[in-house]
């Protein structure tokens, strides 16, 4: 038997996990999908006063629907600010923007991201979109939230391509790029919640999503991942949370699959 | 009373887009010409070198029909429709031909066209840094990007990006007049830098207004019209993108085309029906009534919000 607001997927734990990493008051650059839910549901709970802008060029967005995507038309209407590209990512790109969500087809030990190639460059096994916004995010947000799917071969010890640096090969070698921006804070993954040692800046694993084990994890990361001493299973979605989530930030199921 | 720009897209394409140009597209998801995308097709131009911030499944149907040697932009794809599988045939198995890629961020190609368009040679930019998109570069070579120290001091290097100023800019707006003075609303995108930094731009409109009621709000001017070289009257001309105010996004239609573009034969098929086997943009809209119905035409019509006027008086 299931209950209407107690059972989640994990899609929705990962969008919950999300929203709780965003302070309230903070200028928010949101991508579509999931990360676009997770800014919602921030700003329908504990962050009512978050700006979300998008870097189409839309700012402090009021839609009377949910936007299937950053540049739909919904975002307009009610808006603070209806810019361009050079308005929504020349924000990013002066440093102002506190929180930017990234994701991509592999992450590294040190958190830096591919979303150009799977194999050479120049022989690609797959062939990916490439930076659009990635990298500028990336590199002059104060810091990113990195959604991705868990897979081996999406947590590679090194990224084939790096288009969004981490920090780099970790220690102190972002910062001698002098980037406006921090760099990763988290990875919100399908299967848990992944940090960076303040010192080493290598990744390692906070806290379990419920019903996956450690040992999963391990299995689905292509390095040996450590582990945090108090590593434990991330809080569960708060039921009157998935309320909002489904029944006002996504009613017509754009994003969050039915089950 | 200045000489009128406007004739049709055929005529636009033909007397514009000359082989071998760079070609600016202009608009960002929202507002993209398929009025011209399409008549470039139709019209088998080659050697195209195409450059835009990103560029989505229109991009995928040049390439697919053999119009694009080399792109310059930071972006190919459709968001969560799926992916460009005639610009990942043409990058992993050289289909119909290799294309080369010159790589950079959606800031970077903005940067590159804001320089373009105020005559700077080149600009210096936060992005990019560290990345492998400084390690690899296609047809500029070395030209690409460059790293220099910061000559005020800061004691970091920075990457310089050259600026943009393509040959010709196609583009979509609400609404031109005959001089081709161009207003836009909605999600600008990657306007006014990108045509503005074109050496000429063709644009193709929804309504084509006198220069009066353009005279009536002039702040929303995107492009004057000394830089444009032709003005088409397109109605539903970026369908099946939306244009704010005037229709939404025809996501079922892009879906269709994302799907049956994942194998070279469906690909065909698609373009033989709705590219190939049309003359001209009525004709489009046309085949697209009488397949799906006038219903599912007029659902795609944007309700009326309209904004409060100002006052310019003085």
């Amino acid at each position: 038997m299931t209950h209407k607001y107690t059972d989640f997927t994990l899609q929705e734990m990962m969008t919950v996990a999300a929203s709780r990493e965003i302070k309230d008051g903070e200028l928010v650059i949101v991508g579509t999908g999931l990360p676009l839910l997770a800014a919602f549901l921030a700003q329908k709970t504990s962050a009512p006063n978050l700006i979300a802008l998008y870097e189409s060029g839309a700012y402090d967005c009021k839609p009377l629907a949910t936007p299937s995507s950053v540049v739909d038309s919904v975002l307009v209407p009610g808006s603070a600010m209806a810019g361009g590209l050079m308005e929504g990512l020349g924000s990013v790109h002066a440093g102002d923007i506190d929180v930017g969500f990234l994701g991509g087809a592999q992450i590294d030990k040190h958190g830096n991201l591919n979303t150009h190639v799977i194999g050479d460059y120049h022989a690609p096994k797959v062939r990916f979109p490439g930076s659009g916004g990635s990298n500028d995010i990336g590199s002059s947000c104060k810091r990113t939230i990195v959604m991705m799917l868990h897979q081996k071969q999406r947590f590679p010890e090194k990224v084939d391509f790096n288009t969004t640096p981490g920090f780099f090969n970790g220690g102190k070698e972002r910062e001698k790029y002098g980037f406006l921006g921090g760099g990763p804070s988290v990875v919100i993954s399908t299967l848990g919640i992944l940090r960076f040692d303040a010192e080493t800046r290598e990744m390692y694993l906070a806290s379990y999503h419920p019903g996956v084990t450690v040992l999963q994890i391990k299995e689905n990361t292509g390095w040996d991942l450590k582990i945090a001493g108090d590593v434990h299973e991330t809080e569960r979605p708060d039921p009157e949370l998935l309320r909002i989530l489904r029944d006002e930030c996504d009613p017509t199921g754009i994003f969050l699959k039915k089950e | 009373m200045k000489v009128s720009k406007v004739m049709t897209a055929k005529e636009a394409v033909a007397k514009f887009i000359d082989d071998g140009a760079m070609v600016m597209v202009g608009g960002f998801f929202h507002s993209i010409s398929y009025v011209f995308t399409h008549e470039i097709i139709r019209q088998q131009k080659k050697g195209l070198t195409v450059c835009a911030a990103s560029f989505n499944e229109h991009v995928d149907q040049l390439i697919g029909a053999g119009c694009v040697d080399r792109m310059d932009t930071s972006y190919v794809g459709v968001e969560v429709f799926g992916a460009c599988d005639c610009f990942r045939r043409a990058v992993e198995k050289g289909l119909p031909h290799k294309i080369e890629i010159e790589e950079y961020t959606n800031f970077a190609m903005m940067a590159r066209f804001m320089a373009g368009a105020l005559g700077i040679p080149y600009i210096p930019i936060n992005s990019m840094k560290g990345s492998d998109l400084l390690k690899y570069n296609a047809w500029m070579g070395d030209k690409k990007a460059k790293l220099m120290l910061d000559p005020f001091g800061s004691g970091f290097e920075h990457v310089l990006v050259p600026a943009l100023q393509p040959d010709i800019g196609y583009f979509h707006v609400q609404r031109a007049d005959e001089e081709g003075n161009c207003q836009m609303w909605g999600i600008l995108g990657d306007a006014p830098w990108s045509v503005r930094a074109c050496k000429k731009v063709i644009v193709s409109c929804e309504e084509i207004v006198t220069r009066e009621d353009i005279g009536r709000d002039p702040n929303r001017t995107i492009l004057p019209g000394y830089k444009v070289a032709a003005v088409v009257h397109a109605p539903f001309g970026a369908h099946p993108k939306h244009c704010q105010g005037c229709y939404d996004v025809d996501r079922p239609f892009i879906s269709k085309y994302i799907k049956e573009a994942k194998t070279v034969e469906g690909w065909k098929a698609f373009m033989d029906e709705w590219v190939y086997g049309v003359a001209d943009r009525a004709e489009y809209l046309k085949k697209y009534v009488d397949t799906f119905g006038m219903q599912q035409f007029l659902d795609l019509k944007a309700r009326d919000i309209s904004s409060s006027s100002v006052n310019y008086g003085f």
